[in-house]
Parts: structure tokens; sequence; C-alpha cells
């Protein structure tokens, strides 16, 4: 294909001349990558610690249903508020591992490297995101499907929760889509570890005393339109109305949220532009 | 107490973009007492709900975690921590000069806003600003102490404070009563309990258990951090 024409510096390297995967097949590996180190594996046994001991406690609550089920026959916690149920764990998990994505890239200055391969930016901060999202989703759907899978073996003397399940589903992918972008942006933008773990859950954390403590106080001051707005602060009740407006099914604990299109937008707006930061954090790293 | 170590410190902490990590939740805090004031929600039982749920509850443990860690853990991840190390400054007293300047940082950033707060909604009235000012002072020092621990002990020190305000002093804490003596938080309220005459704060733990086990928290994180420092082993990155 191409002849040596510097002779003098051809040491004699061989040249490779395979097939080349190019762009796609470079962002599948980053991206795959990704998602193992989301949880550890291909690391050392310390990083694996923290990741598989949150799905533990993830597990918990379809253990402890399916065992309900079986002994007394009795209703299964829900699946829709599963996540809003477990919030604390899913927040500590992204605080915890969104750094991990993106932060060791960050902090070696290795951002051009890549760049100088068929990757393109996009295709980077892509992989990252997906990574992301599929291991939220693997740490919100594999719970749901045991205990759904626990649900349909012991055959209870009522229909199936077919319904609440699959909306169960479709919120957990809301869910992973919004903390993903969320978790990931506020992480890039410091390339020390520690620190963006505790951007993130500083973050969480004053989601939910803001909306808590907003909520509690204008609806005692007799503002409810406000006061079922500022619910949604908190990213899970978002995700949980926008669920409950988007399959009917019950809202967590019959809390008010607003009906029609409103949070669904809010949800997409927040997504764009977390998304958006994104991308001009990872420009600013490149020209850096 | 190194003067020299201190300033470093401080500049770490406050340098650049690093400020508002620790501004934004006090400016939150007093938006919100502005805001409820606004609307016209400045009766006590408004005041006690956003001192314990926001500024005890979340602020508090939050600031703990982003200055007790902060002073030393970004240090030991990135290595630079061997140049101070190798200065000859005893371990203990740059173990206790980083508490010192995380416990000055958490009256800085969370007490006097935690007092400003509460003066914006119910000014002096019974007592709130001043009681949860002096159980956020103290809860401050303790939180800034025992995350300082955690910093020198593990690398994962961020992750593990948030367990333990989160499931903890959160969950585990709102359904078992016996979690709650173990909480910090408990024991701010104690001492806010104590000042004020609110009859809307209720605080669950003993005065006579809260300041000695404040006292023994505070005395046997740093001495032990001094002690942890000394035998400081720098591994490789994950």
């Amino acid at each position: 294909m191409s002849q040596p024409t510097g002779v003098i510096h051809d040491i004699g390297y061989r040249h490779y001349d395979g097939p080349r995967l190019g762009r796609g097949a470079a962002a599948v590996a980053l991206g795959v990558h990704s998602l193992r180190g989301a949880f550890g594996l291909g690391r050392t046994f310390k990083s694996k610690i923290m990741p598989f001991l949150l799905f533990g406690t993830m597990m918990l609550p379809a253990v402890v249903s399916i065992t309900i089920m079986a002994l007394l026959k009795q209703v299964p916690m829900g699946y829709t508020d599963y996540a809003v149920f477990m919030q604390p764990v899913i927040a500590i998990f992204l605080a915890a591992q969104s750094p991990v994505l993106v932060a060791p890239d960050l902090r070696h200055r290795v951002i051009p490297l890549y760049l100088s391969r068929p990757i393109t930016i996009v295709d980077y901060i892509g992989a990252k995101l997906v990574a992301m999202i599929a291991a939220l989703l693997i740490l919100m759907v594999v719970p749901l499907t045991v205990q759904f899978a626990g649900e349909l073996l012991i055959d209870l003397p009522m229909p199936l929760h077919t319904h609440e399940y699959l909306a169960a589903l479709g919120g957990s992918l809301l869910n992973a889509v919004l903390l993903t972008a969320i978790g990931l942006t506020l992480a890039s933008f410091t390339p020390r570890r520690g620190l963006g773990v505790a951007s993130v859950i500083a973050f969480y954390m004053f989601t939910l005393a803001a909306s808590a403590v907003l909520t509690g106080v204008l609806e005692s001051e007799g503002y409810r339109d406000a006061s079922s707005w500022s619910i949604l602060l908190n990213p899970f009740f978002l995700v949980n109305a926008v669920q409950s407006n988007l399959f009917g099914t019950q809202p967590t604990e019959g809390l008010p949220f607003p009906s029609g299109a409103g949070p669904a937008l809010i949800l997409l707006a927040v997504v764009a532009l977390a998304v958006t930061g994104l991308y001009a954090r990872y420009r600013k790293a490149l020209t850096a | 107490m190194n003067t020299v170590v201190a300033s470093i410190t401080y500049r770490a902490m406050l340098g650049r973009k690093r400020i508002w990590l620790l501004a934004l939740l006090p400016i939150a805090l007093i938006a919100f007492a502005l805001l409820f004031r606004f609307i016209g929600g400045g009766d006590e039982s408004v005041a006690v709900r956003l001192m314990t749920t926001f500024a005890i509850g979340t602020m508090l443990p939050l600031l703990g975690l982003i200055a007790g860690t902060g002073v030393i853990a970004p240090e030991i991840e990135d290595g630079t921590i061997i140049h101070l190390l190798s200065k000859p400054i005893s371990r203990p007293v740059i173990a206790f000069t980083k508490f010192v300047v995380a416990a000055s940082l958490m009256v800085g950033f969370s007490v006097i806003p935690t007092y400003a707060a509460a003066y914006i909604l119910i000014g002096t009235e019974s007592g709130i600003a001043s009681g949860f000012a002096l159980g956020a002072l103290f809860a401050g020092i303790a939180y800034a102490a025992v995350f300082l621990l955690l910093g020198v002990v593990s690398r994962h020190a961020v992750t593990i404070g948030v367990i333990y305000a989160l499931v903890w002093e959160g969950l585990i804490g709102g359904y078992v009563p016996g979690a709650r003596r173990f909480s910090i938080q408990q024991w701010a309220q104690s001492i806010a309990d104590q000042v004020t005459t609110s009859a809307f704060l209720k605080s669950e733990v003993a005065l006579s258990f809260a300041v000695p086990a404040m006292v023994i928290v505070v005395v046997g994180s740093v001495l032990w951090a001094g002690q942890r420092l000394r035998v400081l082993s720098l591994t490789g990155d994950e």
C-alpha cells in the first residue's frame, strides 16, 4: 500500500494493514470499557466494593417483597415507586461512580489523545453518557425484574402487576437519562474524584431538602400550586410525576403532582441543559 | 498549629471556583429565608422547619463533608501531600492545623448563615437563631473532625461520609431511635433545644449525652488523624 520513503528513519516497524474498525467500533469499545468501570470490573477489588454494595442494597427490597409474596400471599411493594423509595442508594451510586467515568481522563489530560483517533468529541461524550445510563438501568431494572419474575412464579390470587412493571421500566429509563446527564456534567467540572463525588451528592441533597422545605412551607402558607411544582425540584419526584402522567400510574404516596406536559418539559429542558454543559466542558478540555 | 500550612490550605479551599461548592448552600439557605419572609411565613414553625431540615439536616453535614475531607483528601488523592509530609513539621500538628482550617470554614459558611437565616425569618424570637447557631457551631466542629479523619483513613472518604449522613442519620435515624444517639445532627438539635424556648423543636438526645459525646468524637478524631498521618502510605492511583 504505502512504500517506505524515508529510508534512514525506517527502523523496520511493521505497519498495520489489517481491517480498521473505525469510529463506531471505537465508541462502542469506549462505552463498554466505561460501563465495566462503573461497576469496578477490570479494576482493583477496592473499587468493586462500593458499586456492588450499593447494587446489593438495591436488591434487598425485591428479595424482601418476594419473601412476603411467598409466605403471606400479599401484594408486593409497588414497582412504580421503587426508585423513589430507594433514592438515596441510587443517588449515592450516581455520585460515587460518575467521577470514576469522567475524572481520570480529565486529570491526566488524555482527552486530546482520544481525539487523535477516529473518535470525535460527540462520540466520547455519547459513549460516557450511554455507559452511565446503562449502569443506572442495571441498578434499577434488575431488582424490578427479579421482583416481577418472583410475582410470576409465586402465582398470587390477584391479577399481575404487568402495567406497573412496564411503567416502572419506562420510569427507570427516564430516571437513568436525567440522573446521568446531571451526574456526569457535575462530575466533569472537576478532575478530582473526591470533589466530583461531593458536588454530585451536594446537588442531590440540596434538591432533596429544598423540595421538602419548600413544599411543606408553601403548602402551609396556602400556595397549593407553587407547592405541587416545588416537589419537582427533587429529580426522583420529577421522574415519578412524568411517569404517572405518561403511563397513568399512581404517584408516590398520593403526592399532588402537577398534571399535563409540564413535568415532562422540565425534564427535557434539564437534560438538554446538562448535556450542553457537558459538551461545553469537553470543548474547553480540548483547548486547555 | 502551623500558619503556613493553614494559609496554603485556605488557598486550596477558597481559591478560584472551589469556593462556590462551599458558598452555594449558605446562599440558598438565605434565599429560602428571604422567600419565606416575603410570602409571609415568618413564624416559629417555619423557622424551625427550615433550620432542622435544611440548615442542620442538609447544609451542615454537606459542608462538613466538603470542608472536612476537602482540606486533606485531594492532596492525598493526587499525591502532593508528600511535599507537606516531607517538611520538618510534626504530623499531628499538620492534622490539627487542617482541622482548625476546616472548623473555621464551618463557622464562616455554616454557623453565620444559619444565624442570619433564622434572624431574617423571625429575628431573635424564642432564641431560635442563637440556639441553632450554637448547635451548628458544635456540630460543625464535630463534622469537620470526623470527616477529616475519614479523609485520612480512606480514599472513599466522601462516599462513606455521604452514606453516614444520608443513610445512617437520614434513613436509619428516622426509624430506629437508638441510632439517633450516634448522630451528630441530633446532638446539634439537643444543643439548639437547650437554648431556644420554642415549642416546635423536640430533641431526642439528652444534652448530658450529646456534649461529652461530641467532645470525645472531636478530640479522638483529631488525635487519630494525626496518628494515621504518621504512618500514611501513598499507594498508586486505582
